[in-house]
C-alpha cells in the first residue's frame, strides 16, 4: 500500500506542477493569437471585464462596445479587403427543385433586396427625410437602445444587391489555403478549382431581372398566387438590415411573398444556418455570410443527395465587420498569446482575421 | 497478577437480560473455560472483562482494581481472528507496541519473539489473506500476547477451524501458555475442549446467564483426551450442560 | 460488473471491438449506396471508421496552413488531462477528510448529510453557467472538482462506515486511543473504498470537463476541439475526438484499477 501511495503521489505531483508551470509561461514571440468562439453579447461583456483582449464581429456589436468605451476599432474589415463580399441571399436547392415557380419567386426576392438597399442608401444621409425611420429600424433589428451606436454601425456597412463572383472565388481560394475544407469532401464535390466552384454557386440572373423591372408597377409584377417562403437570417446582424426593411415595409408582401421565419431562425451564426437550416430542409431562402455557405456546402454535404446544396442569388452587404481591441492594444501583434473573441470557425470574421494576420506573418489558433 | 473477580454482575441489553448475578473468579495464572449454550452471555462476560462494555450491577475487578473503560491489561483473541488485513503478520503483532509508543527496534524484537513462540517463523511478511485459519489464529494469539497482558481473553478462538486443526491448536495454545504463563478466560461450546484445556470449567445457564456449576479439573498435564478420568469429568460436565442447552433450544 | 479475465476473455474483448468496427463501416457504406437506411438518422453523414482513423492521424499534431494554426489532438488531450488532474487533486484533498469526518462522527454526519445529499444530485454540467460567472478563467477546474468530489466523499463515507467493528474492538483492546483508531484502523480499512471513489470520480470529472470545455473560453481542450470541428462540418475529426475521449477515459479507469489490484492486495 505504501508503494501505491508513493507512485501515485509522484506521478500526480509531476503532472500538477507541469500544469502550473505551463500556466505561468511567458508568451513567446511565436505564440498564436487565440481565437475563442463566443456570442456577441459575451464579446462585449468580456472585453469590458478585460478577460479578452479583443474581438472580431459583425456590426452592431463593435459599435456597441465602442460607445461603451470598453475598446476601440483597430481594423475595419474594409481595410482588410476593400469591398469584400459579406452576407448573401441564398436558396435551398431542394426547395428550388420541388417548387414550380421558384425562378419567379427568386426574381422577386432579388427585387425586394434591391428596393431595400436603395432605400437604405438614401436614408443613410442624415438630411434624408427617412433617416429617423431608418435609425429606428436599425435599433429594432439590432436590439440597440442607443441611436449613436446605431448610426455608427451603419457607417461601415456597405449594403449591396449584386453578387460578386470574383470575391467569392477569392474566398474559396483562401479557405482552401487555410486547410478548412475536408479533403475527402472536396474531392467528392468534383469542382476543379476555386473559380469553377464560385461560378457554379453564384448567379446574377435574378438581380439582372430585378434591375430591369425595378420601375414596373408592383401590382402588375406581383405573383398571381402568394407563396410562403421560410426565411432564415442571423441574430442581431446589421448586415441583414435590407431583409428586415423589406419585411417590415412590405416589399416582399407586395410582390406576393409571405415571409415566414424559418424554424430555428435567427441563427447564432452561418454554420448553424447551413447545418440546421438548409441541410435540414427547414429553410427555403436565407441570408448569411458567404464563407459558411462555401464551407458547409462542401463539408456538411451528403454528396449522395446533395442536401446542403444552395445557390447564391444576391448580395446582402459588403464589409461591415470590425476588429475591436482593448484600449491598450495598438496593433495586431499585441494580440499574440492573448484571447480574441470571434463568432466561430468558418465564419467570415474568422477568414478575414486569418487574412489580416497573414499580412503580418502572425499565427492564429481557433 | 491477572486475578479476575466477577461479583454479582448483571447486564441488560435493550430488551433482554443477558447476565443476571454472575459470580466467579479466575485466579492468578489459572486457565478457566466458560461453557454454556448459545446466547447465554459468554461473550458478554468476556467483553465485560475487556472493558468493552460495563456492568449494570455488580462489579468486575482485575487484581482488585475495578475495570473502567477499555482494559489495557487484557489481550483479546477473536473467533474470526480480527487481524488487520492491510498489515503483515509482523505488523499485526507490532500494533500494540506501536500504539504504546515503543521504538522500531523494540517493536521488532517483541514481534520476533512472539512469531517464534507461536511457530510462525518465516511468515513475518505474509498478509493474513495468505494464511490458513490455524495460522491466522496463531497471529491473533501472538498479537494479544505482544501487548504484555495479565489476562488473556479468548472468544471461541478455534471455533472456525476444522477438527484436526482445532486439536492441534489446542495443543499449541497449551504449549504457549506454559511458556508464558498468564491467566486465561476461554469461552467455548465444546465440552471436550474445556476439559482438555482448563483448570476450572464454569458452566453457565441459558439466558439470562447465571453460573450454574463450577467444575475443578484436577487432571495432570499433559492431559490424555481419552483417559478414564477425563471421560468421567467430561460426562459430569456434559450432563450439567445438556439441560441448559435443551432449555435454550426451547426458548 | 465482472469481466472474464485471462487470455480467453481478452481475446473476446478484442474480437468484439473489431466486429463492432466492421459493422459500423458496413452500415455507413450501405447507407451511402442507398441499399440500407435507418429512418430519422442520417446514417450517410456518419463518418466511417476508416475516415475517422485518417482524421485522427491527420489531426494528431498541430498543423499550420499559412496563418492558420490548429492545435493537434495531443495538445487538446494534454490540456484536458491537466484540468482533470488538478481538479482531481483538490477534490481528493477536500473530499477524503470530509468523507472520513462525516462517516465516522454521527454529529458531523447529521450536520453535513443533508447538504451533501442535495448537492451531489446536481450534475457538474448544471454548475457550468454559475461557474463561468464567478470564475475569471471559466472555472473548468471547478467543474472537474464538482464531478470528482462527490464520488470520493460518498465512497469514503461508505468505506469508513463499513469498517469491521471487530477490528475496532481489537484495536481498543490493544490500547489504541480514539484518534489512533481513526488513523490506524478506520482509514486503512476504508482505503480501498477511497481509491474506488477516486476512480469513479475521475471518470465523472473527465466527462464533465469535456462538456465544460464546449462552453468555456480556452482554445485547447478535447471538448472545445469536438465542438469546433462540428462547427466546421469536419465530422470525421469530430468523431475521432470522441473516440480519443472514450479511450482516455478507459485508460484512466483501468490504470487506477490495475494499481488498485497490484498494491491494495490485502483485500480478499
Amino acid at each position: 500500500m505504501k508503494n501505491l501511495m508513493k507512485i501515485l503521489f509522484v506521478v500526480i505531483i509531476a503532472i500538477f506542477v507541469a500544469g502550473c508551470l505551463e500556466n505561468k509561461k511567458t508568451p513567446e514571440v511565436s505564440m498564436p493569437i487565440n481565437l475563442v468562439k463566443m456570442s456577441g453579447q459575451e464579446m462585449i461583456q468580456r472585453l469590458g471585464t478585460g478577460e479578452i483582449a479583443g474581438f472580431i464581429m459583425w456590426e452592431p456589436y463593435p459599435a456597441i462596445a465602442v460607445t461603451k468605451e470598453d475598446g476601440k476599432y483597430l481594423v475595419l474589415s474594409g481595410k482588410i479587403w476593400k469591398d469584400h463580399p459579406c452576407c448573401v441571399v441564398a436558396y435551398d436547392d431542394d426547395w428550388y427543385k420541388k417548387t414550380n415557380n421558384s425562378d419567379e419567386i427568386l426574381k422577386r426576392m432579388a427585387l425586394s433586396q434591391l428596393k431595400s438597399v436603395e432605400y437604405i442608401n438614401n436614408a443613410k444621409q442624415s438630411d434624408s427625410p427617412d433617416h429617423d425611420q431608418l435609425i429606428n429600424y436599425t435599433m429594432q433589428f439590432g436590439q440597440m437602445t442607443d441611436p449613436v451606436a446605431a448610426n455608427l454601425s451603419l457607417a461601415d456597412v456597405e449594403f449591396v444587391y449584386n453578387t460578386n463572383v470574383a470575391g467569392t472565388t477569392t474566398f474559396i481560394q483562401r479557405i482552401q489555403d487555410f486547410g478548412i475544407f475536408d479533403p475527402n469532401k472536396w474531392n467528392l464535390s468534383g469542382y476543379k478549382n476555386a473559380s469553377d466552384y464560385a461560378n457554379s454557386l453564384v448567379t446574377n440572373n435574378y438581380v439582372d431581372w430585378a434591375v430591369n423591372n425595378k420601375d414596373e408597377n408592383v401590382s402588375k409584377i406581383a405573383l398571381k398566387e402568394p407563396v410562403n417562403i421560410r426565411y432564415a437570417y442571423l441574430v442581431n446582424d446589421i448586415h441583414e438590415l435590407p431583409f428586415y426593411i423589406g419585411w417590415q415595409k412590405g416589399y416582399y408582401r407586395d410582390l406576393g411573398i409571405n415571409i415566414v421565419i424559418a424554424e430555428g431562425a435567427p441563427f447564432q451564426n452561418g454554420a448553424f444556418e447551413m447545418q440546421q437550416g438548409f441541410k435540414a430542409n427547414t429553410v427555403d431562402v436565407g441570408s448569411l455570410g458567404i464563407p459558411p455557405v462555401i464551407i458547409h456546402r462542401i463539408n456538411s454535404n451528403d454528396f449522395s443527395n446533395d442536401d446542403t446544396r444552395v445557390g447564391v442569388i444576391a448580395g446582402m452587404n459588403n464589409e461591415g465587420s470590425v476588429i475591436v481591441v482593448a484600449n491598450n492594444i495598438t496593433s495586431l501583434k499585441d494580440l499574440q498569446g492573448k484571447t480574441v473573441g470571434f463568432p466561430g470557425p468558418g465564419t467570415i470574421q474568422h477568414v478575414l482575421f486569418l487574412m489580416e494576420a497573414d499580412k503580418e506573418g502572425l499565427k492564429v489558433s481557433y | 497478577m491477572g486475578r479476575l473477580v466477577l461479583n454479582s454482575v448483571s447486564r441488560k441489553f435493550n430488551n433482554f437480560q443477558a447476565l443476571l448475578n454472575v459470580n466467579f473468579e479466575v485466579a492468578d495464572g489459572e486457565f478457566v473455560c466458560l461453557l454454556g449454550p448459545s446466547g447465554c452471555g459468554k461473550t458478554t462476560v468476556l467483553r465485560l472483562a475487556a472493558g468493552l462494555v460495563a456492568p449494570d450491577e455488580g462489579s468486575i475487578c482485575l487484581d482488585d482494581k475495578k475495570i473502567n473503560g477499555v482494559n489495557k491489561e487484557c489481550g483479546f483473541v477473536f473467533q474470526e481472528y480480527a487481524l488487520f488485513p492491510w498489515r503483515t503478520v509482523k505488523e499485526n503483532i507490532e500494533f500494540g507496541p506501536q500504539v504504546k509508543g515503543m521504538t522500531k527496534t523494540e517493536c521488532e524484537s517483541i514481534s520476533k519473539h512472539y512469531i517464534d513462540l507461536v511457530g510462525l517463523s518465516g511468515f513475518e511478511n505474509h498478509y493474513p489473506k495468505e494464511l490458513s485459519g490455524g495460522m491466522k489464529q496463531r497471529v491473533g494469539i501472538a498479537r494479544a500476547y505482544a501487548n504484555n497482558p495479565k489476562l488473556l481473553l479468548m472468544d471461541e478462538p478455534f471455533g472456525a477451524l476444522d477438527a484436526q486443526t482445532r486439536n492441534l491448536m489446542q495443543g499449541e495454545l497449551l504449549r504457549i501458555w506454559e511458556t508464558e504463563h498468564i491467566s486465561v478466560l476461554f469461552v467455548t461450546h465444546s465440552v471436550d475442549e474445556a476439559v482438555y484445556l482448563a483448570d476450572k470449567v464454569v458452566v453457565m445457564s441459558a439466558r439470562p446467564g447465571k453460573v450454574k456449576e463450577i467444575f475443578d479439573i484436577k487432571l495432570t498435564r499433559p492431559r490424555i483426551r481419552t483417559s478414564m478420568e477425563a471421560n468421567i469429568i467430561r460426562d459430569s460436565v456434559l450432563k450439567s450442560l445438556v439441560t441448559e442447552i435443551k432449555m435454550a433450544a426451547n426458548k | 460488473m465482472k469481466f472474464e479475465t485471462g487470455k480467453r476473455g481478452l481475446l473476446i474483448n478484442i474480437l468484439s471491438l473489431i466486429v463492432f468496427t466492421i459493422v459500423w463501416q458496413i452500415l455507413v457504406i450501405l447507407a451511402r449506396n442507398d441499399i440500407f437506411n435507418i429512418p430519422f438518422i442520417r446514417l450517410r453523414d456518419i463518418p466511417t471508421p476508416v475516415e475517422t482513423w485518417y482524421a485522427l492521424v491527420g489531426s494528431m499534431f498541430t498543423r499550420i496552413y499559412g496563418p492558420s494554426f490548429t492545435y493537434g489532438i495531443i495538445n487538446h488531450v494534454y490540456a484536458s488531462l491537466q484540468r482533470v488532474i488538478q481538479g482531481g487533486i483538490i477534490a481528493f484533498i477536500i473530499g477524503v477528510p470530509v468523507g472520513i469526518g462525516v462517516g465516522y462522527s454521527k454529529f458531523l454526519g447529521n450536520l453535513f448529510n443533508p447538504i451533501i445529499e442535495i448537492v451531489r444530485n446536481m450534475p457538474p454540467m448544471a454548475w457550468i453557467p454559475l461557474s463561468i460567472f464567478i470564475f475569471v478563467s471559466g472555472g473548468s477546474i471547478f467543474i472537474v472538482f464538482i464531478g470528482v468530489v462527490f464520488p470520493i466523499i460518498l465512497n469514503t463515507i461508505q468505506g469508513v462506515k463499513s469498517t469491521d467493528s471487530r477490528l475496532i474492538d481489537a484495536a481498543k483492546t490493544l490500547g489504541a486511543s480514539e484518534s489512533m483508531i481513526v488513523k490506524k484502523v478506520v482509514i486503512p480499512s476504508a482505503f480501498p473504498s477511497i481509491i474506488t471513489g477516486l476512480r469513479i470520480g475521475i471518470g465523472v470529472g473527465w466527462m464533465a470537463i469535456v462538456a465544460a470545455e464546449m462552453v468555456i473560453r480556452s482554445p485547447v481542450g478535447l471538448g472545445y476541439f469536438i465542438w469546433n470541428m462540428g462547427d466546421l462540418g469536419r465530422y470525421s475529426e469530430m468523431v475521432a475526438g470522441m473516440v480519443v475521449i472514450g479511450v482516455i477515459g478507459y485508460i484512466m479507469n483501468i490504470s487506477i484499477l490495475l494499481l488498485q489490484r497490484r498494491f491494495i492486495n490485502w483485500v480478499d
